[in-house]
């Protein structure tokens, strides 16, 4: 009986509700029975205020609308970031001189967190969106195309000897082989870029902007309004585990070939 | 047949990876359309022989003519199967059959044609639109083995390619290669450390000595096809080369 709960499909989605349910409930008692009262709201005010958001503005929007505009910076400067980045990482692996050139910059600028560049970008493009698309931007860059790099340069020696063989040309490998084969690479670049791209946005916005769901945590703060800073917490969790999903099902969809989509 | 028309001439080869000497003075002909195995022990440069042909090495010195020209993978049509797995994992076993005349830009009506009779030919119709992952060892090597005869290449090497397999499928690959070879007429070059592989499928063996590798001696093997690997006259060849292999 035990074994065959487990094998079955309910097994993972019921075990994370119990997990949650749990956890909501030894919140709940502990903020009823508690001092920890005094410093945190319940799970059911902070619930309650998440759906309430749907239909109650905060600020200017409704939990939606802010959500909506953290996401669109988001697709707006990860976009281009992408774009760039799988451009940038495929020339690195296809030309050494362009690699030797460059790589050390991406190197560089990868460890440092977006953040740190909140007081430099504020004086070079202002309090607007442009300064929250260039962190955006920075947060996702570097690893799409060190992850674009690593893919054009880690493909099977095999491949490209056979290629060579049934006559392809440089330029033909270059296209026919290395840029497919880097594509699982490129994903996972993508992956990890987007979450921390996200991340971000919400760290921008928390120091300067009018709407978004960063900023639906500092008004919170302001305000001095719990619910709303955990509401807004709660949110991000959520749409951050929705974009990791998302993309888990694009690579799915496209990398029908590869293992790992399987 | 065309048979006393030199192929492939090796004259002089040499390789030298820094101070280590892997081929020494190797020379030798194939004729158009033989099936040469080439067997040596374990790690005497045959690999580094097949890459030099293959232009994926320089040689030291020495030269490789094919049909009288400087060998050139370019120009020539050389097909090579390799000891790893080597289809693309992104194409379909369709695709991966199709790559090479894609690359050489034959229409596409004509590379229909000949993928399909290919994929015949070693039994995978039924799985033209599979990805390599969801098949087998055996049924990969006959992708790469369709992806190489479908170019009807100039000459063939092969590399080990069936030592990661179990008896029984290298018999049935075995078979299906002299098969494909005795209908094309192709020029195969056969690399291997199995002496019995070798017996069983060559017209003539060359035998290298242990590294650095030079021509020991070379026999040809008279049996028709199929062979009979328990045919005294089997036998018998397979323990000269064996002789002739050993170098302890």
């Amino acid at each position: 009986m035990n074994k065959t709960f487990w094998e079955s499909k309910w097994a993972k989605p019921i075990s994370a509700f119990i997990s949650i349910f749990g956890f909501l409930l030894i919140w709940h008692i502990g903020v009823n029975s508690s001092s920890l009262g005094e410093l945190m709201p319940g799970p059911i005010d902070v619930l309650s205020r998440f759906v309430g958001s749907f239909s109650v503005n905060i600020g200017q929007y409704t939990i939606l609308g802010h959500a909506l505009w953290s996401l669109s910076r988001v697709a707006i400067a990860y976009s281009v970031a992408s774009f760039a980045g799988v451009i940038c990482g495929l020339a690195m692996g296809r030309y050494p001189k362009f690699e030797a050139a460059f790589r050390p910059y991406f190197e560089i600028i990868r460890p440092i967190p977006p953040i740190a560049w909140i007081p430099m970008a504020i004086l070079w493009f202002g309090l607007g969106e442009l300064t929250k698309y260039f962190l955006i931007f920075l947060a996702a860059f570097s690893n799409v195309t060190l992850n674009a790099y690593t893919g054009a340069i880690s493909v099977d020696p095999e491949l490209i000897g056979a290629a060579r063989m049934l006559g392809a040309s440089d330029n033909q490998i270059f296209r026919t082989i290395t840029i497919p084969a880097s594509v699982p690479h490129i994903f996972a670049g993508m992956q990890i870029s987007l979450s921390s791209s996200w991340a971000t946005v919400v760290a921008a916005e928390m120091v300067r902007s009018s709407e978004g769901i960063g900023w639906m945590i500092v008004s919170g703060m302001e305000i001095n309004n719990m619910q709303q800073i955990l509401a807004g917490i709660v949110a991000i969790g959520l749409i951050g585990y929705g974009l990791a999903t998302f993309m888990r099902f694009l690579e799915r969809k496209l990398l029908v070939w590869n293992e790992r989509g399987a | 047949m065309s048979k006393n028309i030199i192929k492939l001439e090796v004259k002089n080869l040499c390789k030298q990876f820094g101070d280590l000497l892997v081929l020494d003075d190797i020379s030798f002909n194939v004729n158009k359309g033989e099936f040469l195995c080439i067997v040596g022990p374990t790690g005497c440069g045959k690999t580094t022989f097949i890459n030099s042909i293959t232009k994926l090495y320089t040689p030291t010195s020495g030269e490789i003519l094919l049909d009288n020209e400087i060998v050139d993978p370019n120009k020539h049509n050389i097909a090579y199967i390799f000891q790893e797995e080597s289809t693309m994992d992104w194409l379909t076993v369709f695709q991966n059959v199709e790559f090479g005349l894609k690359v050489k830009k034959i229409p596409k009506a004509e590379r229909e044609i000949k993928v399909n009779e290919y994929l015949e030919i070693v039994g995978l119709t039924e799985f033209k639109d599979y990805y390599p992952r969801e098949l087998s060892a055996s049924m990969l090597q006959r992708v790469s083995i369709a992806r190489a005869f479908v170019t009807e290449p100039d000459l063939l090497l092969m590399d080990e390619p069936y030592g990661q397999l179990d008896i029984e499928l290298r018999f049935k690959l075995e078979d299906e290669l002299i098969n494909l070879w005795e209908r094309t007429g192709t020029t195969v070059l056969f690399i291997t450390h199995n002496i019995e592989e070798a017996v069983y499928l060559a017209e003539n063996i060359m035998i290298l000595t242990n590294k650095p590798a030079k021509v020991k001696s070379r026999l040809p093997v008279n049996l028709q096809h199929p062979r009979d690997i328990a045919d005294p006259e089997f036998v018998e060849i397979r323990n000269k080369v064996t002789e002739l292999i050993r170098w302890w």
